[in-house]
């Protein structure tokens, strides 16, 4: 299996296989633009990517190696979060910074199945919250004014079951 | 490429995993007690992470995940959170079915405001509440919602002329138009929606019983590219039908079910202006006979779907025409033709349209099939579906022959 290296924003440099590597279409192009050679014993570097999330996104990628790639965004189709495989779940039981961090690397490195998968797992945090439970799993400040507060609650109190 | 500059900051924060944290109703006064008690310990992240470290376009990112309610909820988090969360990008797509009875005019009119600019298909099916103040004269729904495709207002029995007249003049771009049980719409209505909406494909308006022949000639004279007309229950006589073969060339589907006035000069219409016709509907259309589906069949040859239930004045002739003309024909309902013999089944069983398109054949109440129909449909390879409730000389003997065949 052809390799290529990968070098992380400390330094680190990781071997991957080249099919692996390309489920990053930032990777991909890198590749086919600067015309790199598989032989080539030069790391690709990816300034924005430090080593701890760099391990795991190539751990993400080595298991979804055989994958068929995912569909495009259908706007007309009602995006669904509850088809995260058992996987993904485990994978993704990280702390909230880590969980983040994958999310831009893979918005960098473009990924699109870690993009979703990651955002998927951010949704279903936010999902079945009431306004101040998800406060809480965020620690976001309330800063409405009293005044503010109770007005956007009577704007968004439809949806709320009578 | 979705290429996105942050400022690196990998070290070493800990936190907990929020998924575990126990869904505790707590209000916020009584958090920051526990965490000032924790102290120092590292189970909450550190305050508004989330919008530090993840840009605007991955928030909405996440957003785009969420349904309506999440949605409303994160509107209430905090300043930031509400104008994310009334991005309009995530509300291209709204359906307010589950919430019809909540839904007053005036958060429809809130979400065309806010929101109006992308909303591409609203769905208010069954919000009796909504009146037309929320789509009025060409300030809410008809000023905001330019791009807006598809509109859902089936059953929001309130709505009235004056909504039309703002879609209308406000949302040239409409595609889809669901306006039936709307029984307060007339003829001003729809002819509001034919001089704006060009692009107008679909029509659906069960039920508007207050339509009648000269709206129906001012919605199909200005929308020409009408592929789908449902007019099911309407009160309207063949003139209509004139109007539409006249000006919608490229329909492809027309419901007429229940539309008891209309003749034989409907289906004569109907087969010199709509050659592409592809599924017709005229259950309960009384006054048809095999003169009118003869002239029909012998210019729509693309015909896949007919309703023809309670059309009992056909005879066999009509499906020996159908079965020579339409080779494309895949499902074809028949119940309540009670003058239909196994000969008419046996033309079905024998023309074009039985080896491979044949699917569904309804034959509820026919007094007069016997075995020998089931027989004439050996051929009949692709037949999924059969009806023969209250056809009481078919035996069990001939149904199973049909099974092994």
């Amino acid at each position: 299996m052809p390799s290529i290296k990968l070098s992380s924003s400390d330094g680190e440099v990781f071997s991957v296989e080249v099919e692996i590597a390309k489920q990053s279409n930032t990777i991909k192009t890198m590749l086919e633009d600067l015309g790199m050679d598989e032989e080539d014993d030069e790391a690709v570097p990816l300034p924005n990517v430090n080593a701890a999330i760099l391990k795991r996104v190539i751990q993400w990628c080595t298991y979804h190696k055989d994958d068929p790639p995912p569909p495009e965004d259908d706007e007309n189709k009602e995006k669904r979060t509850d088809d995260i495989s058992s996987w993904d779940a485990d994978f993704l039981k990280v702390d909230q910074g880590t969980l983040f961090e994958l999310i831009l690397a893979a918005n960098y490195l473009d990924i699109k199945g870690l993009l979703d998968v990651t955002c998927k797992t951010v949704a279903n945090m936010i999902k079945g919250k009431s306004p101040e439970e998800i406060r809480k799993t965020f620690n976001i400040k309330n800063d409405f004014t009293q005044a503010e507060e109770d007005q956007v609650r009577r704007e968004n109190e439809w949806c709320e079951e009578k | 490429m979705n290429n996105h500059n942050h400022g690196g900051n990998y070290n070493g924060y800990a936190y907990s995993r929020a998924k575990s944290e126990p869904d505790v109703d707590l209000n916020y006064q009584s958090m920051i007690v526990t965490n000032c008690i924790d102290i120092p310990t590292t189970s909450t992240p550190e305050e508004g992470h989330i919008n530090k470290k993840l840009p605007k376009e991955l928030l909405l990112r996440i957003f785009s995940f969420l349904d309506v309610v999440a949605l409303c909820r994160c509107a209430q988090v905090s300043k930031y959170w509400n104008m994310l969360a009334l991005d309009g990008s995530n509300w291209q797509r709204v359906d307010l079915f589950n919430f019809q009875v909540a839904i007053e005019g005036r958060i429809v009119e809130h979400i065309a405001h806010r929101c109006g600019g992308f909303l591409k298909s609203l769905g208010l099916c069954g919000c009796k509440h909504v009146t037309d103040a929320a789509l009025v004269t060409s300030r809410h729904l008809g000023q905001y919602c330019v791009r807006l495709a598809n509109l859902n207002l089936e059953s929001c029995i309130e709505i009235t002329n004056q909504s039309l007249i703002s879609i209308g003049t406000g949302c040239p771009h409409l595609i889809h138009l669901n306006i039936s049980w709307c029984v307060n719409i007339t003829d001003e209505g729809l002819h509001s929606i034919g001089q704006g909406c060009k692009d107008l494909a679909h029509v659906l308006a069960k039920g508007c019983t207050n339509v009648t022949d000269e709206g129906i000639e001012k919605l199909s004279r200005g929308c020409k590219n009408l592929q789908l007309i449902n007019l099911r229950n309407c009160r309207i006589t063949d003139v209509a039908i004139e109007h539409i073969s006249t000006y919608c060339r490229q329909l492809k589907t027309l419901c007429v079910s229940g539309c008891s006035q209309l003749t034989d000069a409907t289906l004569v219409r109907l087969g010199e202006g709509c050659h592409d016709l592809k599924t017709l509907e005229v259950a309960e259309c009384t006054h048809f006979t095999d003169n009118g589906f003869q002239a029909l069949a012998r210019n729509c040859h693309n015909l896949e779907r007919m309703d023809l239930e309670e059309c009992n004045q056909i005879t066999d002739a009509t499906l020996a025409q159908l079965a020579m003309q339409c080779p494309m024909l895949s499902q074809i309902s028949l119940s309540h033709c009670e003058l239909i013999t196994d000969e008419g089944i046996r033309h079905l069983g024998s023309g074009p349209c039985a080896t491979e398109n044949l699917s569904v054949l309804e034959l509820d109440n026919c007094p007069l099939i016997t075995d020998a129909s089931l027989d004439h449909l050996n051929a009949c390879q692709g037949l999924k579906r059969i009806e023969l409730y209250d056809c009481q000389l078919i035996t069990r003997a001939g149904i199973r022959r049909l099974k092994v065949s």
